[in-house]
């Protein structure tokens, strides 16, 4: 009894070490990232872990400069929002047909977006570059709103449409004897109702559409008032020949959006990285 | 019947919804005035969605294949159909072939150590031990770096004079020091190790909730039983979410299986010469630094059908036990 007691503490003890330990070698680089950004090389070569000597605050100003890291944003924010308002405009809707459908159709939809969402975009990538330049809209940030909705359509309709389904029938029968039609039951009643799961969605498609580099680097590529944040980002590597303050401001730079977000809206935030992954 | 005769709106879409109409029980006075009311199937309104899905994302995937039997060259040159010379160019090349094998190793190593590690961490979080919070915090902020910004940290980091090397030459492991992402022995473990760094984080935050939600009770009934933590994680833990385990393993080797192409670009081009090229890169790279769009949609066609068989097998491997 004792024996097996004393095995207990040995394991939960290691078990806080082990943690800890992934803990330190995650919290490290992060810290290394703030510390670097205010220092030069000389000083991050000489003591990485170090605090800076003197802040050098105009790393920030200087990475800002550089790659043009205004328009960067503007060019995120832009396609982000647009993204989510025709995501919104056309998943709502969708997700009502889904989940209310007594046909074929919604179950076609729903079974057809839940296998989109097992197979990532990348796999479609040079086929989408080739439709991009078929609809002459390569190079384009308009063409990047395009297909990020796309994108977000299977993981969007499916969340929404568990939430709808969890509603009542009996919300819409009144409403229908006063003579509303769908969309209006749609617009009045159910979009209140649903406010919560919409900013599930709304959270998880700006991080994803936030944070995607690839197709923004191929299908905008790197012409300055077309990139987006992610994008201009490594340019820092080759245009300033390794400066590591710079490099680290400007990460610090593109990652405070998102971060923000975090800090602002933590338990939705985290509610939503995790309904958005456990539901696929 | 006569009901749904006589509603004149859109016979077409409500013979296929209303299919059970007839066979419904007596109380089809109300049901069919109801039905009525409904008028159209409102499936109707996911379509605009779902041709949106269809064009953007279907349609593309499905060209991969056919992409893959052209000698497509650049993104605008003119293509012919040109049979299976793009696959037998790439399994003659021997490039492919470092480029499934690195892509096994990738897939080999990373998948079982997140999926093992961001279990035994759920598990930990589950129990609410001090500083719980703390620790949620730190795994979600690694999840929400963007690709490109995690690269550029590394970057950083693995330098000659990074922080990696310095830390070593602290601790007193100065023989260990190396050019990280210029030697062919680290390039593709450092890859991996990137994606493992943030990623068992948030699988445990994943595993956490899952297991919070099935299984406080029964665990805490094990703890009395004496269970040690070991076997009550392994034994009853593990077992509860069977099923929901095989889902994340599921889509983690879709993920490490695909998108390891940015990764590899932002920090070793694939090099030192083939030593970090895995197929998602090797796709990228034949379609848009070597103008082989007809090679690079054959490595596409391989990476899909790995990836469905993959993820059929690990979904029957991880059945959750009804």
């Amino acid at each position: 009894m004792t024996g097996s007691r004393a095995l207990s503490i040995g394991t939960r003890t290691l078990s806080h070490v082990a943690v800890w330990f992934y803990a330190a070698l995650l919290l490290l680089p992060l810290y290394f990232l703030v510390v670097s950004s205010l220092k030069d090389n000389t000083e991050i070569y000489a003591d990485g872990f170090g605090l800076p000597p003197k802040w050098r605050w105009e790393n920030y100003v200087n990475a800002w400069n550089y790659v043009d890291l205004g328009h960067a944003l503007f060019n995120s924010a832009y396609v982000t929002v647009l993204s989510e308002i025709l995501i919104i405009v056309l998943a709502v809707p969708a997700a009502y047909g889904v989940a209310r459908s007594r046909g074929w159709i919604g179950k076609l939809v729903e079974r057809s977006l839940t296998l989109g969402f097992l197979i990532p975009g990348f796999a479609a990538l040079v086929p989408t570059v080739l439709l991009a330049i078929g609809l002459g809209l390569f190079r384009t940030r308009e063409f990047l709103i395009l297909d990020y909705v796309a994108g977000a359509m299977p993981l969007s309709v499916i969340l929404l449409a568990q939430y709808v389904r969890a509603l009542p029938h009996e919300l819409e029968e009144s409403a229908r004897v006063d003579g509303a039609n769908r969309l209006q039951i749609l617009w009045r009643i159910y979009l209140p109702l649903i406010m919560p799961a919409l900013a599930t969605v709304m959270l998880l498609n700006f991080i994803n559409i936030w944070n995607e580099y690839l197709i923004a680097l191929v299908i905008g590529g790197p012409s300055v008032d077309i990139r987006t944040a992610q994008v201009a980002l490594p340019t820092l590597v080759t245009n300033q020949a390794a400066q590591f303050g710079l490099l680290t401001a400007g990460t610090v730079i593109v990652l405070i959006p998102v971060y923000l977000c975090y800090l602002a809206l933590r338990k939705r935030m985290e509610n939503a990285l995790v309904s958005g992954a456990l539901k696929g | 019947m006569t009901a749904e005769a006589s509603a004149p709106a859109s016979p077409a879409a409500r013979g296929v919804g209303g299919g059970g109409g007839p066979t419904r029980p007596p109380a089809s006075a109300s049901r069919s005035r109801r039905s009525r009311r409904e008028g159209r199937d409102p499936g109707l309104l996911a379509l605009p969605a779902f041709l949106w899905f269809l064009v953007f994302l279907v349609g593309p995937l499905i060209s991969v294949f056919y992409l893959s039997l052209t000698d497509a060259t650049t993104l605008i040159a003119p293509m012919e159909f040109s049979g299976f010379g793009n696959f037998v160019a790439m399994f003659t090349d021997p490039t492919f072939w470092i480029a499934l094998r690195n892509t096994a190793v990738q897939v080999v190593v990373v998948v079982p150590l997140m999926v093992v590690g961001g279990f035994m961490i759920g598990y930990y979080l589950m129990l609410r031990p001090p500083l719980a919070g703390v620790l949620r915090v730190l795994f979600f902020t690694s999840a929400l770096l963007s690709v490109s910004a995690k690269a550029m940290i590394f970057y950083a980091v693995l330098q000659p004079n990074g922080l990696l090397n310095q830390t070593l030459e602290a601790v007193g492991l100065g023989s260990l020091t190396t050019t990280w992402l210029a030697n062919s022995d680290t390039a593709l473990p450092v890859i991996m190790a990137i994606d493992l760094w943030s990623g068992i984080g948030f699988l445990g935050i994943l595993f956490a909730a899952q297991l919070t939600s099935v299984s406080g009770e029964v665990l805490e009934a094990a703890r009395i039983d004496g269970c040690g933590h070991w076997r009550t994680m392994w034994h009853i833990a593990f077992g509860m979410v069977r099923g929901f385990v095989g889902v994340v393993a599921m889509l983690q080797f879709l993920w490490t299986l695909f998108l390891s192409a940015t990764t590899v670009l932002l920090l070793t081009k694939g090099g030192p010469g083939t030593s970090s090229t895995t197929l998602s890169y090797l796709l990228f790279a034949k379609a848009f630094q070597q103008n082989d769009i007809g090679y690079s949609q054959a490595v596409g066609v391989v990476l899909f059908v790995v990836g469905v068989g993959g993820a059929v097998a690990i979904r029957a491997a991880l059945r959750s036990r009804a």
